[in-house]
């Protein structure tokens, strides 16, 4: 459907029934209103409002259990990738400092860290990220209201201000809600006394001691950044890391994070959380009887769309049980006039970067300048772990199911970025069976998933290590643009890099031969 | 509709004469905004050029630049010196059309005579106060 851009619409009162029982001639107030101030809603509005509709953008946050909440940007900016970033990079820089006395920088043997400091600078940054999207929204005449949006028709919204409520009609309602963590509520004591990653980035107090509950990448891009601050992590998994990413990649990742630190339980969860007066902690039992005490407990075993309150019932559309809205490609809800994107809309990638693309084709389909939909294969993402995973394409599981395990070659390699073996990492001290065993193993992973019967096309790319997510975003080109192993044989590799270990891959997973580099040079051949 | 805003400037304009009579020298104060008309009122009628400085909390050069505005804007006697708080004051950031901190706008007679965005060196700084301050003599 496409909106007359601006154009107030007049509905002339029918010669029926209805019209004698008073319905009035009607006057949008806007031809777009959103309802959600995240990546894909401010995407949406902006878009739209640049294109000329007239655009109302509706964002409030509830405060999470412990009080916490944000200002405009959605998850992404404030509870999200920009924190979450900035957190990886501060636990990176604890990392480098050890690596720099090594090197030949004269720091002090111990440095501490102060948790309050970082929070503080995380927040000025989101703050000014609010502070931004607020003016470009003023900038592009986007009318915000601060306020908790309830959809009474296809066609109208209702909201409360100051203890007055509002309506406002608009031609057609984008619904960018996103999602929240969800806490389980059959765990007694879960509810009341665990936090969540809505509150891990502006907690007041120093994480200490933490428990981790989740195998997801939240859960494991949390434990990286508080393992490097030099916080006791603990993660408690129900069954597997990072469920439904590549196998071997995300047991690497698990190893890495292991040899730094962090502690892995499995299958064996929190039953009972209880508040320890006398020493200010929580005590954790484990389904297997198992207590331990913790300062901290997060919970990151899902995220669900708060869509309970938002009125959906009354234009007949019904969620799954995570509370998600069905689309269809043209992200078009059961409702006329009704669309959703980003977290909130069911079966999507949870990503920043396809909630924006979603929300910008979107708006210009309703402005009629365009028919493009979204192109969701090949996203590449990236798992900021201390090693960060990224990946692009088919996953070695699933490129064995879609295409068939005769069709599939992958090539691998487990080697040693070059600056971190000259640094001479070691693993963590717990970890020593005794003197003799302080190596870290080879963090590094790269692997090619290709695909027999095109030629070795390229269908899946995988790299564990420094930079992944830098790395990867060249590489995604080149598998969008259906580079084949070929193409990577003959591309000459920039030296030393990590990097370049793609272009030298040659050892096969089904040849059985070692696909381990010990020590050595960054992945590639030396001299 | 007309009629408000002529009895409004009126107020305005007769707020302005009492002052001048209550007042017998300008003292050089820093100006705290609160309101819209108090911008109105102790900046754009304001008998002296003013410095307004877009100020936020959660920024850092913000932090380093107020204190270095007040400590130059001491010396003369004839400028102000307003803060205004980007976070309470979203209209006035959208008038000056403010997409970053800080932002300092020189103010005369009701007319913005000069700016800068971001943090410049105190040379750049003193220009802009010089500025004023000859135009006042």
């Amino acid at each position: 459907m496409s909106l007359n851009k601006g154009k107030p619409c007049r509905r002339v009162a029918e010669l029926s029934l209805e019209s004698i029982v008073g319905l009035m001639p009607w006057t949008y107030d806007y031809d777009l209103a959103v309802i959600g101030g995240g990546s894909g809603g401010l995407a949406a509005a902006k878009e739209a409002a640049q294109l000329g509709l007239k655009v109302v953008l509706f964002d409030y946050v509830k405060p999470t259990a412990k009080g916490t909440t944000w200002g405009l940007g959605g998850t992404c900016v404030n509870v999200g990738c920009i924190p979450k970033k900035i957190m990886h990079y501060a636990g990176l820089l604890g990392k480098s400092i050890k690596d720099a006395r090594y090197l030949g920088w004269n720091l002090p043997e111990y440095t501490q860290f102060d948790w309050n400091l970082l929070v503080e600078k995380v927040q000025n940054y989101i703050k000014m990220l609010n502070f931004s999207y607020k003016v470009s929204l003023r900038s592009a005449k986007v009318c915000y209201i601060n306020a908790l949006a309830y959809i009474t028709t296809n066609n109208e919204i209702e909201y409360f201000l100051n203890e007055k409520s509002y309506k406002i009609h608009s031609r057609a309602i984008i619904i960018a809600v996103g999602s929240r963590p969800f806490v389980p509520r059959d765990v007694p004591g879960a509810f009341e006394l665990t936090i969540t990653s809505d509150d891990i980035f502006s907690l007041e107090k120093s994480p200490g001691k933490t428990l981790i509950v989740g195998g997801s990448y939240i859960a494991l891009e949390c434990a990286s950044f508080l393992n490097d601050l030099n916080f006791d992590v603990t993660v408690s998994v129900r069954s597997v890391v990072l469920r439904g990413f590549d196998r071997q990649c995300s047991n690497k990742v698990m190893n890495n994070l292991e040899e730094l630190g962090v502690k892995f339980k499995f299958k064996n969860l929190p039953s009972k959380i209880e508040k320890c007066e006398r020493e200010d902690k929580l005590l954790v039992t484990y389904t297997n009887g198992e207590r331990d005490l913790f300062d901290t407990v997060l919970y990151a075993v899902g995220r669900v769309a708060e869509t309970k309150n938002l009125g959906l019932e009354n234009v007949g559309i019904i969620v799954g049980l995570d509370g998600k809205i069905p689309v269809n490609e043209r992200d078009e809800t059961s409702a006329t006039n009704v669309y959703a994107v980003g977290d909130v809309a069911q079966g999507r990638l949870e990503l920043t970067p396809t909630a924006i693309q979603a929300g910008e084709y979107l708006a210009r389909r309703l402005a009629a300048v365009s028919s493009k939909i979204v192109n969701y294969n090949n996203v590449p993402t990236t798992v900021f772990a201390s090693y960060e995973y990224s990946s692009v394409g088919y996953s070695q599981e699933k490129a064995k199911e879609y295409f068939g395990k005769e069709n599939i070659e992958v090539y691998l390699r487990e080697f040693s970025s070059l600056e971190l073996s000259a640094a001479h990492r070691l693993k963590n001290e717990r970890l020593w069976a005794d003197e003799f065993d302080k190596e870290a193993s080879p963090q590094c992973l790269s692997k090619l998933i290709c695909l027999k019967s095109e030629d070795e096309k390229v269908v899946g790319f995988h790299f564990i290590g420094p930079n992944a997510g830098e790395i990867c975003q060249g590489f995604a080109l080149a598998i969008k643009l259906g580079a084949k192993k070929s193409d990577f044989d003959e591309l000459i590799g920039i030296h030393p890099t990590d990097a370049e270990s793609f272009c030298t891959l040659s050892v096969t997973l089904a040849s059985g031969q070692d696909f381990r580099v010990s020590a050595g040079c960054g992945g590639g051949k030396c001299g | 509709m007309y009629f408000k805003l002529t009895s409004k400037y009126i107020n305005t304009q007769i707020r302005n004469y009492v002052r001048n009579l209550s007042l017998s020298s300008h003292l050089n104060r820093l100006i705290t905004i609160k309101s819209n008309d108090e911008f109105l009122n102790k900046v754009m009628n304001s008998e002296n050029p003013v410095i307004v400085n877009f100020h936020a909390e959660w920024c850092e050069p913000c932090h380093i630049l107020t204190p270095k505005m007040m400590e130059l804007v001491q010396h003369h006697d004839s400028i102000d010196l307003a803060v205004v708080d980007v976070e309470h004051h979203a209209e006035l950031v959208h008038t000056f059309e403010v997409k970053a901190v800080p932002a300092v706008i020189a103010v005369k007679n009701g007319v913005v005579v000069d700016k800068f965005i971001g943090l410049v060196n105190s040379d750049m700084i003193e220009n802009l106060i010089n500025k004023l301050d000859k135009k006042n003599t």
